[in-house]
């Protein structure tokens, strides 16, 4: 729960005696305002104008606008994430089963020659799977999936209503906090075993496969899927954010706030819970729709629980409660999985556990929280070590991830190190690098706190609702 | 546990619209624990009513039953007639129920004037949160009754960040804004100053005659100054009732309070 703290720069001074006067909103602090705006301007450049441009002229591999385009789909998954968990306090463990909901609609379309399956005339111009469950027919309810307008549809409606019933029931005997993320984990198994069943003649553990190979190969469908999925999380982030300002979002923070008062005060708050979560779910199937071309298969290990609690990961990251977080943590946590475990397989899931706890015990408020930081800071005046104490940490995790990312690491910085264990893999300099950047800003940060405490203790602002209404 | 038969002008009084509230025969248990055992309790319409009562006595207990909080174990609950007995709590203050909690229940990620736009009657459905935004008019009265309770300067600071009055003041505040025709008030003078007290106090009696009011206090400095009908519980039972001079003279009252 994010809890507020005094913020003394926001709160003017507290006179008994009003003036009569009608307050107008805080004001943006301009140098505030003048970093929002240049953060914008470069992350919109970034994905919209830049990875494109750069994609085209060949500075870009295909695969590395490709491998990003299907991370910017874990970010949509987290956007809603967010939404639930950010703002209403729900923490849901099985949005990666809505993921799969909208990845398999859109699957059994690409499945089928009507969506540029790889279908063989030996096998009935169907799905090769049908035959190893002893089906040489399509099944009725497939045929209707040969139509993209319907697959898309079914992908949106799908998880909606799963998500409007399997919500409704649950919120409406207010079944809350950890008992509720306990439910959706067993959701989330339960239909994880269920997409396992090779009766449910959705191709069973190997799930759907052999689409259109261009989708994955072609730079015309990359760049366009890889456009379309950016795209897509623009809007939807416009969306949410309009959403989140509304008085729909406050209803949300006040029912991760005190839930019981709004029952006094005439509201249901299963109503706007159960909307909520129809709206995640129904941005998690988005994600998984646009995932499962760009990635050229989806099993059931996709909505198994772990990835529905790495997706959580992502947002805890990213930070709680501000939306672009999620995106930052879905981009960052997705690059340290797949550099992990492609560099270093042995190590990912230390890494992951590593992760979670560093991020509570250091940064608190994910990346989000460093970013409030840098911005109270500028606000305050701050000094270039205490600025340089916040910026440090955020710079060097983007500027390793956008390097990977784009495939521009340094030479250097590639090579490894043979680790006197041999237990352990040997290291890539870039790893110990980073990590030695990090370590190093936190120590320096814990004595800053403890022992310096230049200019006034670091103030990190108040929730989300609290700051400037005002977006750059 | 056998109840005492309920005589007819009983049944009468509840479903009779002069009353907006009338407990009958209500009792409530916690585990074997009587904390509530009222034969008959009623509040006419626009009366502004004290209970008071030693801790433990069930005051709360009586806003609790009342706004849907607790289910009575045995009994009936009327508002304005209807039997709201079994109903849920959204349902009973969706009919005009509000209620300031004993400790300021606000929500403190939301500043003072979202906290405020929240209270006011309507906009209590999903769709109707989305696209619409607040009406000139809301606005002006959201300001005008922070202005009243001095909150004005604070309107766009988060409610987390008041003292502990200012809460109070809040919580009152969006009583006001939310206009119910019972106003349950469970102790508005708790933790308040003198001079705040005063200003509770001056809020409240405002509110008198257009509103139908229950007020729990403990402070009978503020109950003096309320100047209205006072009805002394005492382990869970009405002891008393009538004007304060009239229940300070009464026997039974003074060795309630005298006798702990």
């Amino acid at each position: 729960m994010i809890s507020p703290s005094s913020d003394k720069t926001s709160q003017p001074p507290a006179a008994a005696d009003s003036d009569g006067r009608i307050p107008a909103l805080p004001r943006l602090n301009p140098r505030v305002r003048q970093l929002r705006i240049s953060a914008i301007i470069a992350v919109v450049a970034l994905f919209y104008i830049l990875i494109p441009v750069l994609n085209s002229v060949g500075a870009v591999s295909d695969l590395s606008v490709n491998i990003l385009g299907r991370y910017l789909c874990f970010a949509i998954v987290a956007l809603g994430i967010d939404l639930i968990w950010g703002y209403a306090g729900l923490l849901s463990l099985c949005q990666a089963f809505f993921f799969c909901l909208g990845g398999y609609a859109i699957g059994m379309f690409l499945s089928l020659p009507e969506g540029g399956g790889q279908v063989q005339k030996a096998y009935n111009n169907i799905p090769q799977f049908f035959f190893f469950n002893n089906q040489s027919t399509l099944p009725t309810f497939w045929k209707p999936f040969a139509s993209l307008p319907f697959a898309l549809a079914m992908g949106i409606l799908i998880p909606a209503v799963v998500a409007g019933i399997f919500g409704f029931f649950i919120f409406r005997s207010r079944v809350r906090g950890v008992y509720f993320a306990i439910i959706t984990q067993a959701l989330a198994w339960a239909a994880y075993l269920l997409f396992c069943r090779n009766e449910l003649l959705l191709g069973g553990t190997d799930g759907l496969n052999n689409f259109y190979p261009p989708l994955q190969h072609d730079h015309h469908w990359i760049l366009g899927l890889y456009f379309l999925t950016a795209a897509i999380l623009g809007l939807l982030y416009l969306a949410l954010f309009k959403l989140t300002k509304s008085r729909f979002g406050r209803i949300l923070v006040a029912i991760r706030d005190r839930e019981v008062r709004l029952h006094f005060a005439g509201y249901k708050p299963y109503a706007f819970k159960v909307f909520a979560f129809v709206i995640a779910a129904v941005i998690a199937a988005i994600g998984g729709m646009l995932y499962v071309p760009q990635n050229g298969i989806i099993t059931p290990g996709t909505m198994a629980v772990e990835s529905s609690i790495l997706m959580v990961v992502l947002v805890a990251v990213g930070g709680r409660g501000r939306l672009w977080g999620a995106i930052i943590g879905a981009l960052v946590v997705r690059y340290a999985y797949s550099i992990l475990s492609s560099d270093m397989p042995a190590m990912w899931s230390f890494f992951e556990g590593g992760l979670f706890i560093a991020v509570t015990l250091l940064f608190s408020n994910g990346l989000v929280g460093l970013w409030d930081e840098l911005e109270e800071k500028m606000r305050m005046r701050h000094g270039g070590l205490q600025l340089a104490l916040s910026v440090i940490p955020l710079a060097s995790v983007l500027g390793f991830v956008l390097c990977e990312a784009l495939g521009i690491m340094p030479k250097a910085l590639q090579q490894t190190i043979a680790t006197p264990w041999s237990v352990m893999p040997d290291i890539p300099i870039k790893f110990i690098l980073l990590a030695g950047i990090l370590i190093s800003v936190a120590l320096a940060r814990w004595l800053v706190r403890f022992i310096g405490r230049p200019r006034g203790s670091v103030v990190v602002p108040v929730s989300h609702t609290a700051v400037e209404e005002v977006h750059a | 546990m056998i109840h005492a038969p309920t005589d007819s002008s009983a049944s009468a009084a509840g479903t009779s619209t002069a009353y907006t509230v009338f407990l009958e025969d209500v009792t409530v248990d916690f585990d074997g624990f009587r904390a509530l055992d009222i034969y008959r309790f009623g509040v006419f319409r626009n009366e502004l009513r004290v209970v008071i009562g030693p801790n433990g006595a069930g005051k709360t207990t009586l806003c609790d039953v009342i706004s849907g909080k607790t289910h009575p174990s045995g009994g009936r609950v009327f508002f304005k007639g209807m039997d709201i007995t079994h109903r849920r709590d959204t349902d009973i203050a969706a009919l005009g129920v509000g209620r300031k909690f004993q400790t300021p229940t606000i929500f403190p990620s939301l500043t003072v004037y979202e906290n405020m736009d929240l209270a006011l009657p309507g906009r209590r459905r999903v769709f109707q949160n989305i696209f619409r935004h607040e009406s000139p008019e809301a606005k002006e009265k959201i300001f005008n009754i922070l202005r009243r309770v001095r909150l004005l300067d604070l309107a766009h600071c988060p409610a987390g960040t008041l003292s502990h009055g200012q809460r109070q003041w809040l919580e009152i505040s969006m009583l006001m804004a939310a206009e119910p025709e019972l106003l349950l008030v469970d102790e508005p003078a708790a933790g308040l100053t003198d001079a705040q007290t005063d200003v509770t106090a001056e809020l409240l009696l405002e509110l008198k005659g257009r509103h139908t009011i229950i007020v729990i206090e403990h402070d009978m400095e503020f109950v003096r100054r309320l100047n209205s009908r006072v009805t002394v519980l005492n382990e869970g039972k009405v002891l008393s009732d009538g004007s304060m001079e009239q229940v300070q003279r009464d026997p039974k009252v003074i060795e309630a309070y005298l006798g702990r």
